[in-house]
């Protein structure tokens, strides 16, 4: 069963794709910059550039140019633990997705995800982000003043426009082994934060970069 | 000793210092009895050290194991707790103490709403060889708790990593214990997770928060450590000053303070001064950290003590990467009391009954007066593949891979002695005893198997003798086990029977008050039982609060 998505301000839109009781705990965050796409995809393309800002991020280790291993380190309950991962790209397509799955190397956890790439705009084709109201503009501001994100530079993730692109971060992980569902229900809050950052944070680097360089 | 100040920021009558069962439980019965309460929390959560635990409450002929059918009686219980003490509790503290448990656990059942029920199939320490010990019923715990009641304060109270989230005890026990977590019913806890209904500690002080910020609208501050107990020209206690948000703040007490602030596991100075043990870890976070060995006798508080023998030490390790509040987790150990594992020193000798807590503290206190050492002090967890095939290691399951750092692996006893540097003879000949007898379902050496209780936790029914089985199957593991403590601690406050601070000249402090486990264990003597920190920290919170809130402005 699938959620609707919920707009989130700054042109940012979240998409926690797991109802209640499933086994897959999955979320997606998409969010809008005045970046061309092509830029964009250069920066995910090296994974050098965004890894740090991956929430829990200890380091990686490129093997290839497919695989990769990931330690980070994540809240099961009241509990952090660190987890080794091995990260295969199953798709490198060139400029519009990178698709990956992952295993725990030390944990019984698979998953995988997305991150997806496209022009945005034309109203027509893709809904702007709603307005959100006061109070999910509050929760939003303490949100980010607790968590420490970092705030988009003013009038970034604005509405379809010209020289508007959305990049889209879609995470699935599984645990498995007898204790699965338990750590499952442990994680499921915290996949929606974990895709919101990465995403967020990745649009601004670049949004910082581009002011920079222009 | 600091007066009044120029202003107060809060106003109140009675100030609970800590948000533990013992800080709630006197802000509550203050409160009910028309006192302006407030409570103070030095950590960013409510609960306190009760919320980080188990959330059991030992009350012998409790009325939940009555209404069970369950035989006992408060004569029972008095010869139990006598026993405990072991003639180093102050009987009048005692006595009161079991005269005044029922009257505090029913007022919170009718009063706050904290639903009770008894611990079924879990027997005392000491049962069946104790005089008055049980086999069930006295350890009393709660409902599940909707946590999302607790509206804002839902993800502001302590969970607990040291008990599974969500289960009850009778579940626990019926799935096996702790041993067979591989039979548990995670599906039902994950949906209880999803709803976030709590048990165990985190649901006790559910109730407790619930009843007192919600209901009773008293109002909690968190990060705000008390810093300071302010006094008048005559010794009588009237504030405290506390810091918020790195400015001081001061809070008015007109009636009385409430010290509640646990015990002192994670001040390194207090717990080598106090404890007299070379090393000193605390499983529970580091709020622990002795401010009532310092608030309290800043204004002339004594200190008293009960023998740190036999309280509740044990021995824990850390996992690799394993976290909690931002340090590293010490998790208390039990696979030394199942089958195919047990413990030794650093002889390679076994020197316990690794099942049983009470019989194992004593000797991690061990001093070898000829080589002027503490054997047991460092010692380490043996297992072979069966355990590993069977029983988890924290919260690794049966066969998952086990981190880098925590486990030493050999192929062969001796090897493993030798990477271990303990004395490979010695530790051969401790396998080949230990597993000759292990065989036959016996250890005439500590009688492991023989108390009911630990084969309620740890026990796999499976087996001849549940909590023994053999060393035979390669390849043998080690853990390095460290003595580890839960916060309760041999020193602490000296009180008098209204539960107030007494002076090192003999009269109590006015206006002050210390309970739980800031206040010595005068009433339980020289033993522990599970679920007496909690007995008494309602009781004398309890009493506490009544006190407080009948004093004259």
């Amino acid at each position: 069963m699938r959620r609707r998505g919920r707009a989130e301000p700054g042109g940012a839109r979240s998409e926690p794709q797991a109802s209640e009781g499933d086994r897959l705990p999955e979320a997606e965050h998409s969010t809008t910059a005045r970046l061309p796409v092509t830029m964009i995809w250069s920066y995910v393309r090296e994974m050098d550039n965004w890894a740090p800002f991956l929430r829990g991020y200890q380091s990686h280790e490129k093997q290839s140019d497919t695989d990769s291993i990931w330690v980070l380190k994540g809240d099961v309950g009241m509990m952090t633990r660190t987890v080794k991962f091995h990260v295969h790209i199953d798709e490198w397509a060139e400029p519009s997705r990178v698709r990956f799955t992952l295993k725990g190397l030390n944990e019984p956890m698979q998953g995988g995800g997305e991150f997806r790439l496209e022009p945005y705009e034309d109203a027509g084709a893709a809904p702007a982000p709603a307005q959100p109201g006061w109070f999910a503009r509050v929760v939003r501001w303490l949100y980010r003043l607790f968590a420490g994100k970092t705030e988009r530079a003013a009038g970034a993730g604005a509405g379809p426009g010209a020289g508007m692109s959305r990049l889209s971060f879609r995470l699935r992980v599984t645990p498995g082994g007898p204790m699965g569902p338990m750590v499952d229900a442990l994680m499921k809050p915290l996949m929606l934060p974990v895709a919101e950052e990465l995403a967020d944070r990745i649009m601004a680097d670049l949004e910082k970069r581009h002011a920079q360089q222009t | 000793m600091a007066g009044a100040p120029a202003r107060w920021d809060v106003e109140a009558d009675v100030v609970s210092i800590g948000s533990g069962l013992g800080g709630f439980s006197a802000a509550i019965v203050a409160h009910d009895l028309g006192a302006a309460c407030v409570v103070l929390e030095k950590a960013g959560k409510l609960g306190g050290l009760s919320g980080f635990g188990g959330g059991e409450v030992f009350v012998p002929a409790n009325k939940p194991m009555l209404a069970l059918g369950l035989e006992d009686t408060k004569e029972a219980g008095r010869q139990y707790y006598e026993f405990i003490g072991a003639g180093f509790q102050r009987q009048p503290h005692q006595d009161k103490l079991l005269a005044t448990m029922h009257e505090a656990v029913e007022y919170y059942a009718t009063r706050a709403g904290v639903r009770w029920k008894a611990c079924q199939g879990l027997p005392d320490y000491y049962y069946p060889r104790a005089p008055g010990s049980k086999p069930s019923g006295r350890y009393m715990s709660v409902e599940l708790f909707d946590a999302k009641t607790l509206g804002e304060w839902q993800h502001k109270t302590w969970l607990t990593p040291i008990m599974p989230p969500g289960a009850l005890h009778e579940e626990m026990y019926a799935w096996g214990g702790l041993a067979k977590v591989t039979t548990w019913d995670y599906e039902l806890l994950g949906k209880r997770i999803a709803e976030d209904l709590r048990s165990f500690g985190p649901g006790m002080m559910g109730y407790f928060v619930k009843a007192a910020v919600i209901d009773r609208r008293i109002p909690a501050y968190v990060e705000t450590p008390v810093r300071e107990l302010l006094s008048d020209a005559s010794g009588r206690v009237i504030g405290v000053r506390a810091e918020r948000a790195g400015k001081d703040f001061f809070v008015r007490a007109r009636k009385g303070v409430i010290l509640a602030v646990g015990g002192y596991d994670h001040n390194k100075a207090m717990a080598r001064m106090f404890e007299q043990m070379p090393d000193w870890n605390g499983v529970f976070p580091a709020y622990l950290d002795g401010d009532h060995m310092v608030m309290g006798p800043e204004l002339g508080a004594a200190i008293a003590s009960v023998p740190p023998t036999n309280l509740a030490l044990f021995y824990g390790y850390q996992i690799p990467g394993e976290e909690v509040e931002g340090r590293p987790f010490w998790r208390s150990s039990w696979e030394g009391g199942v089958p195919h594992a047990i413990w030794v020193n650093k002889q390679g000798e076994r020197f316990c009954d690794e099942s049983f807590y009470k019989e194992y503290q004593p000797q991690i206190r061990h001093w070898d007066g000829k080589k002027q050492e503490m054997p047991n002090t460092d010692i380490h967890l043996i297992f072979d593949g069966n355990y590993r095939e069977r029983y988890p290691l924290g919260s690794f399951m049966p066969g998952q891979e086990l981190p880098e750092g925590m486990v030493v692996v050999a192929n062969t006893p001796r090897e493993l002695a030798q990477r271990l540097e303990i004395d490979a003879d010695r530790f051969e000949r401790t396998l080949a005893r230990f597993n000759a007898n292990a065989e036959k379902g016996e250890d005439p050496d500590f009688e492991r198997g023989s108390w009911p209780w630990a084969i309620r936790l740890v026990g796999d029914m499976d087996y001849k003798n549940p909590l023994l089985g053999p060393l035979d199957k390669p390849p043998y593991h080690a853990v390095r086990l460290r003595p580890v403590s839960v916060g309760i601690n041999s020193h602490g406050l000296e009180w008098n029977l209204d539960a107030q601070v007494m002076h090192v000249r003999g009269r109590p402090i006015e206006g002050f008050y210390a309970v739980g486990n800031s206040a010595a264990l005068l009433d339980i003597g020289g033993g522990y039982q599970s679920g007496t920190s909690n007995s008494r920290a309602i009781t004398w919170g309890y009493v506490a609060g009544r006190h407080a809130a009948a004093r004259k402005s």
